[in-house]
């Protein structure tokens, strides 16, 4: 059997673990979580190092992509580099391809993304595939970067745009502590009430909302009409928080295992050890035909 | 080690390029906020007064400061006038910035937005 672990800076409420088979071969896997404790994060990948197939990180982005540049976040470059033998993975790869495919997916199987509908992505650095996809698709698409990572009420309306702002941003941004980047640990699980109260009008404005889920909860306002929310990480208390909040469709770009869809990462890592291949080795394709290998297609919930 | 005219000098270098940036007024126009800029190493100080998106500055302490950016004046002149990103010696100490984390998180941002290449 094989075993892929995902060390997430997230709350270790989410922990979880699964035995499952993909493509014939058996996988334990699971997720723990280290409540936004960066050192802890740091000495249970050496401990794993070389006792696991792979290591997903999670809670934490390495690459971000705006255009065709890539960008690597300093804190997430020292967790993969703290594992010498075992590779570990942050699902980027996969990010770029399983999302886009995801939305290539819902225009073609499903009435959910009409063109012209409103989408508001969150953040979009951080899922660029997803981006380009719902751009090249014609969907009226805010990037909400700038709106809920900074607090600038700035609404990013293009790609080009998009990139033009990350490219004199993300060099020096990838330099901060992770934390003032992103909801690590105890704020995940709790909402900034400040920007719910300044920004929730993006959320009400649009049809379908979209990003990483994290960053989806912590600014989602109450009294949602039918939204489709597309995802990757969710839980059962998850679905609850989407309902409770008037959210009408959820669809998650992983497939769900024993109630819950793991992160990108996790499935990056399951992925890696199928192909037997080095990370940077990887294309696109090897995905997508993994993909399709492995029916993976997205799952679409009515709330 | 900078002068209290060269922190200036930078100031105003960093005005314009801010007054020629569109898209940067309207990304503060909810952002009225008091810059205070000290020297550590001379006499120095400046007050950068940011409202409904126009911003403006002068020599001397006005007001209640929201922020305070404390440096060295070489650092404060290179980094006004774009020569160096505050990133840097913000994380290893030798720029201080009193304020809260989305304030300065926010600054961050107009530099780099200024001054990003």
């Amino acid at each position: 059997m094989k075993k892929v672990v995902s060390v997430s800076l997230g709350s270790s409420k989410r922990d979880h673990k699964v035995i499952t088979n993909m493509a014939g071969q058996e996988f334990e896997i699971s997720r723990l979580g280290t409540d936004g404790d960066y050192g802890r994060a740091l000495s249970m990948i050496e401990e794993l190092d070389g006792n696991v197939d792979a290591i997903g990180l999670g809670g934490i982005d390495v690459y971000l992509y705006a255009g065709d540049t890539r960008y690597a976040i300093n804190d997430g470059l020292k967790l993969m580099d703290a594992a010498k033998k075992t590779p570990v993975v942050d699902g980027s790869g996969l990010k770029n391809t399983l999302e886009r495919e995801t939305v290539y997916y819902l225009r073609k199987n499903t009435g959910l993304l009409p063109s012209g509908c409103k989408v508001l992505m969150v953040s979009a650095v951080d899922r660029f595939g997803m981006a380009d996809a719902l751009t090249e698709l014609g969907c009226d698409v805010t990037f909400g970067d700038l709106i809920f990572t900074t607090g600038i009420p700035y609404p990013i309306k293009s790609v080009a745009e998009l990139a033009d702002i990350a490219r004199r941003i993300l060099p020096e941004m990838v330099k901060m502590p992770f934390h003032m980047l992103y909801p690590t640990g105890a704020k995940q699980d709790s909402q900034d009430e400040g920007k719910v109260q300044k920004f929730g009008h993006y959320y009400h404005e649009s049809q379908v909302i979209a990003g990483d889920y994290h960053l989806v909860k912590r600014y989602m306002p109450g009294g949602l009409n039918g939204q489709l929310v597309i995802t990757n990480t969710t839980t059962r208390e998850d679905l609850l928080f989407l309902k409770d909040r008037g959210a009408g469709v959820l669809v998650t770009t992983t497939p769900e295992l024993e109630g819950r869809s793991f992160g990108t990462n996790v499935m990056e890592a399951v992925m890696l050890v199928l192909l037997g291949k080095a990370w940077n080795d990887i294309k696109p394709e090897d995905y997508l035909s993994l993909i399709d290998r492995l029916n993976m297609k997205p799952r679409v919930l009515e709330l | 080690m900078a002068t209290h005219g060269e922190i200036t000098e930078s100031l105003q270098a960093f005005h314009k390029s801010y007054q020629e940036n569109e898209r940067l007024k309207v990304m503060n126009k909810d952002w009225n906020r008091t810059v205070l800029v000290i020297a550590n190493d001379v006499e120095s100080t400046h007050t950068l007064v940011l409202k409904e998106g126009e911003l403006s500055f002068q020599e001397g302490r006005q007001g209640d400061p929201d922020l305070t950016v404390i440096s060295d004046s070489g650092i404060l002149s290179d980094m006004f006038f774009g020569d160096i990103t505050p990133t840097e010696p913000y994380l290893n100490g030798t720029l201080k910035i009193i304020g809260s984390e989305d304030d300065i998180m926010r600054l961050d941002f107009i530099t780099l937005l200024i001054w990003g290449e």
